[in-house]
């Protein structure tokens, strides 16, 4: 095959690969899961499809997205179904991270047999937990003791299952249709009892029972998690309610929501093992949605979708497989592995860019908006640049160097959205599509010039170390191409920083205020200036270009993350803390990868090819 | 070394790429140091000692004075302005194929003199005003006055203004603008009041509302919070006669006074005032959520804005991300209290703001322009 070929039909496999999770059959269930989790709900100052709200929480909850349960692996929508009409079931399900030791210990549980455990392991000792939890809050966050941080993260943890069980009735208890139909009786009664102003004998009786079900649909307003009856014709586009909510309006009784007895049917028919009645009432709620709430239900449906499909972990998977296929046509020197690796970096950058859409398009903003977005931005700016890279040299540097930062960020991307939603809305002085446009765009692609510049850079120096035969075109083509991109990082940044400053002037009045963030960027800024005049100067030559590139790493990093960080003892818990080991790490690995480029001439694999 | 040698010598230095690459590391260094003082310093503080100094002083305990440690911010950016200024003149060709690299100087130029113009120019206050309520000046809480108020006259008040830099120095003032003497008896930067206790030593204070208050000095506090400081002052009449000793402090309610002469006088130490030539009212605060959560969506301030001498009288909507500006002055929308219906504006004075506008345009257009030429020549070695 010519390498044409190859690559034409390695870009098609890798993409139908790519797009398997999409369009694969869902788990056989006789309960339609599927069309639950695709109904549209408010939570979070947005509207998203239940669905997201359940994988948010299950990530939040137990670190990931599905739980597994006697060697089944669960969905999130299931586990949430379960939690909210069969809370029985769920408690026994192994839902809860927890693997601080001290707070093990507090909850009289063993270590090592595993790090989930089911709710009602912790129940007996929630009030402990409330009492750990409350006095760790009255610390200052900076300050707080792991163990501190541990119970305060499991408190949160409890309670937003909690929240979930009492979404639509109150932790199981009851039949929620049959309460619907005598809550609507006792209702039109007291009316009645009203207009006739007659005292009958069973009007306190009647009082009593209704003022029960008014404090249990109160208690399920206060409590629910996510509100997920759509408003009505007429009303405003934000009026979503809760299922308790809508009980508690004006008039509910004798002109109760549509959708609360259908959510009512879904919990009962649940309960009972009705799949064929759950079925035809998520239908019927999907249908009036549809009808009612267009615009949310169609939102709901596409995020739904997005979420199935996953464009970013088969991204991370195309990324390292390009990798690999790029270091398999250096060892083999084959043009046709060479297509290959190339065609499944373009897959790979496809599918990319298809993800990065998809969550413009449902956001409505910028790509942009918050630490999740920027990493997976900062990998597609490096990705494309790197493309350029491979137009100009066709080597296989620019690609293996945008590969590597890819998959890194997702990687990234892929821990940062562990802390819940990543579609998140935009406070206040964020709210603002022409400076999240501007400045968060030009700054995060100059991350991502500052990061390929350093893994060309590190390229070059374990080729130096590794190669035996070393083609100095090869070599001039690192360097033209770090030289490059340095310059393209030292753009960006520079744009970037100075409209941050710009927007900062806009919204409080001061073009530069030295903050942490702003001064992460310019230490950016300075690095890259700092080696470009190095460069001019003649100060340094190839090597020391190089060194200094990776050291780039390093800076783009701390501004990134680092900034995140500061004020975060070393005791605290979280990403955000582990995140400040990884970066040490990092920081570390690129000191040594310094050092090893910092190694007199005679360590070179190079030099030894040469005195031989 | 002969003395003919020495200028040369120092255009030398001064234009060299050394003194360049010296400034940017130091520069970075005190930019990473800036930072990690905040945690503990705050903002303001930190970037006092490191950015908008000529050094980074050491104080230690044994010595009785500080030592310069580090070139601060004013010093290397300084610096960098002259070798930017010099090499620019002795070593850039005028040629096309450099003209980028002109353009971006003079922008990087202007920026580093913007921030120099903001140091030095630049004056924040706040402006706080409830609904319905019209305001005509903004207040500095970082820096205190003592004002001295004659409001004999009812209607307007004549308003005398010391800053507190001048009473802390202890002693007595005079002012040609006051009719007595003011003697400063002892000034706190920082102390708490308290209710006098039956156990507690005797007020200092003997007139106003001071003798019922115990003064307790407490260190300054560090970081973002404000000072509260306290002093004693005395007002004395040319012929000798004290009218009393009175507590003031940014942190008594109520006025306190005496009368000199047939007028009457209040005093009072309170955050320095700016007077505007103009005045805001505010109609309606605005502080909107997304729906179902406490997440603020927007916060925004609908104020009529009367300004006779320019002929302004309009309502004008402050909110985020959209300033008003007037006057010289910019007004943010910046925080807010009781209940949303008061609104505290940032006023901000920087007659220099529009530097960094035309500073990041000449960059902008000097990078794309020598960039562009570099990438040119590198694709035009390719093929």
């Amino acid at each position: 095959m010519t390498p044409r070929r190859i690559f034409s039909a390695v870009f098609v496999g890798a993409l139908a690969l790519a797009a398997w999770p999409a369009v694969a059959p869902a788990p056989k269930s006789d309960f339609d899961i599927e069309a639950f989790g695709r109904l549209p709900a408010l939570e979070g100052g947005r509207i998203k499809p239940i669905d997201t709200f359940a994988r948010n929480t299950l990530l939040i909850v137990r670190s990931k997205q599905t739980v597994r349960v006697d060697g089944r692996s669960l969905s999130a929508t299931r586990w949430l179904l379960d939690a909210a009409f069969k809370p029985e079931t769920a408690d026994t399900y192994p839902s809860f991270v927890v693997d601080d030791p001290e707070v093990l210990g507090l909850l009289g549980l063993a270590q090592g047999k595993g790090r989930y455990f089911a709710y009602w392991q912790l129940e007996p000792r929630r009030d402990e937990i409330n009492k750990q939890a409350q006095s760790a809050d009255a610390v200052p966050s900076g300050a707080r003791s792991r163990f501190q941080t541990a119970v305060l993260a499991l408190e949160t943890r409890m309670s937003l299952y909690e929240r979930v069980k009492n979404t639509f009735m109150p932790s199981g208890r009851g039949d929620p249709s049959a309460e619907l139909a005598s809550f609507q009786a006792l209702m039109r009664a007291a009316m009645e009892a009203l207009r006739s102003g007659q005292a009958s004998k069973g009007a306190a009786e009647m009082m009593a029972a209704l003022d029960a079900r008014m404090r249990a649909y109160q208690f399920l307003a206060e409590a629910a998690a996510f509100k997920s009856v759509p408003p009505l014709k007429g009303e405003p586009d934000e009026a979503w309610a809760s299922f308790g909510e809508s009980m508690l309006r004006p008039g509910a009784g004798h002109m109760t929501h549509p959708s609360v007895p259908l959510f009512a049917r879904m919990a009962a028919s649940y309960r009972a093992g009705d799949a064929a009645g759950f079925n035809a009432a998520v239908a019927e709620q999907a249908a009036w949605a549809r009808e009612n709430a267009a615009e949310a239900t169609r939102h709901a449906r596409v995020e739904a979708l997005f979420n199935r499909a996953q464009p970013f972990i088969s991204g991370m998977t195309l990324y390292v497989v390009a990798l690999l296929l790029v270091f398999a046509s250096w060892a083999t020197r084959r043009e046709d592995v060479s297509s290959a690796a190339h065609a499944v970096f373009w897959a790979a950058f496809v599918i990319h860019t298809l993800g990065l859409l998809a969550r413009t398009v449902l956001q409505g903003r910028p790509p942009v908006t918050n630490l999740y977005s920027s990493a997976v931005f900062v990998g597609w700016g490096a990705v494309l640049l790197g493309l350029f890279g491979e137009r100009i040299h066709r080597r296989g540097f620019a690609a293996a160097g945008a590969s590597a930062v890819g998959f890194g960020t997702l990687l990234i991307a892929h821990h940062l959205g562990a802390s819940g939603d990543t579609m998140d809305v935009m406070r206040a002085v964020l709210d603002s599509n022409f400076w999240l446009t501007t400045h968060v765009i030009t700054i995060t692609i100059g991350y991502s010039g500052t990061y390929l510049a350093g893994l060309l850079a590190a390229a070059w120096i374990a080729r130096r170390h590794f190669v035996r035969k070393p083609d100095p075109a090869d070599d001039k083509a690192i360097v033209s191409l770090t030289y490059g991109v340095i310059a393209f990082g030292l753009f960006f940044s520079f744009i970037g920083t100075v409209l941050g400053g710009i927007w900062a002037d806009q919204s409080w009045g001061r073009f530069w205020g030295w903050d942490p963030k702003e001064n992460g960027a310019l230490l950016i800024v300075l690095w890259n200036a700092l080696i470009l005049h190095m460069r001019w100067a003649g100060f340094v030559r190839e090597r020391g270009i190089m060194m200094m590139a990776v050291f780039g790493n390093i800076i783009t990093s701390v501004s990134w993350f680092g900034v995140n960080m500061l004020g975060i003892g070393l005791h605290s818990y979280g990403f955000m803390d582990s995140a400040f080991w990884w970066l040490l790490l990092f920081s570390v690995s690129q000191l040594l990868l310094i050092m090893l480029a910092a190694l007199p001439p005679r360590f070179w694999s190079h030099a030894r090819q040469l005195d031989a | 070394m002969r003395r003919n040698d020495l200028l040369p010598r120092l255009t030398n230095l001064l234009s060299s790429m050394e003194l360049t690459v010296f400034c940017l590391v130091v520069l970075m260094i005190l930019v990473v140091a800036c930072t990690l003082a905040q945690v503990t310093l705050g903002i303001h503080l930190a970037v006092e000692q490191y950015i908008r100094s000529f050094f980074v002083w050491w104080s230690p305990e044994a010595l009785p004075f500080s030592v310069p440690i580090f070139p601060g911010g004013g010093l290397a950016g300084g610096l960098l302005l002259i070798n930017l200024g010099v090499a620019q003149f002795r070593r850039l060709e005028l040629s096309w194929r450099k003209a980028g690299l002109w353009v971006i100087h003079l922008g990087m130029a202007l920026l580093f003199l913007g921030e120099f113009a903001t140091a030095f120019l630049q004056v924040e206050s706040h402006l706080s005003i409830e609904e319905g309520q019209t305001v005509n000046y903004s207040q500095d809480f970082r820096r205190m006055e003592l004002a001295l108020i004659d409001g004999t006259d009812g209607e307007t008040d004549d308003v005398r203004s010391i800053p507190a830099s001048m009473i802390s120095s202890r002693g007595e003032i005079s002012d040609a603008s006051l009719p007595f003497t003011l003697r400063v008896l002892s000034f706190h930067d920082n102390a708490e009041l308290l209710m006098r206790g039956t156990d507690d030593p005797p007020a200092q204070a003997t007139a106003g509302i001071g003798a019922n208050v115990l003064v307790r000095p407490v260190p300054r506090p560090l970081g973002e919070e404000q000072d509260s400081p306290a002093a004693l002052i005395e007002p004395v009449a040319p012929d000798g006669r004290s009218y009393g000793v009175f507590l003031v402090s940014p942190a008594l309610g109520g006025t306190q006074g005496f009368t000199h002469e047939g007028r009457n006088w209040s005093l009072s130490l309170r955050p320095k005032r700016y007077y505007m030539p103009f005045s805001l009212t505010l109609k309606d605060f605005k502080h909107d959520v997304y729906p179902g959560t406490s997440i603020p969506k927007n916060f925004s301030s609908l104020v009529r804005l009367l300004d006779p001498r320019a002929g302004d009288d309009r309502d004008v909507l402050i909110y985020m991300n959209s300033p008003l500006r007037h006057g010289g002055l910019t007004f943010y929308q910046s925080s807010f209290g009781k209940n949303n219906t008061l609104s505290v504006l940032q006023v901000v004075r920087n007659p220099s703001w529009t530097m960094p506008y035309i500073a990041t345009l000449l960059v902008t257009l000097g990078l794309l322009w020598h960039f562009g030429v570099m990438l040119r020549r590198t694709l035009g070695g390719l093929s």
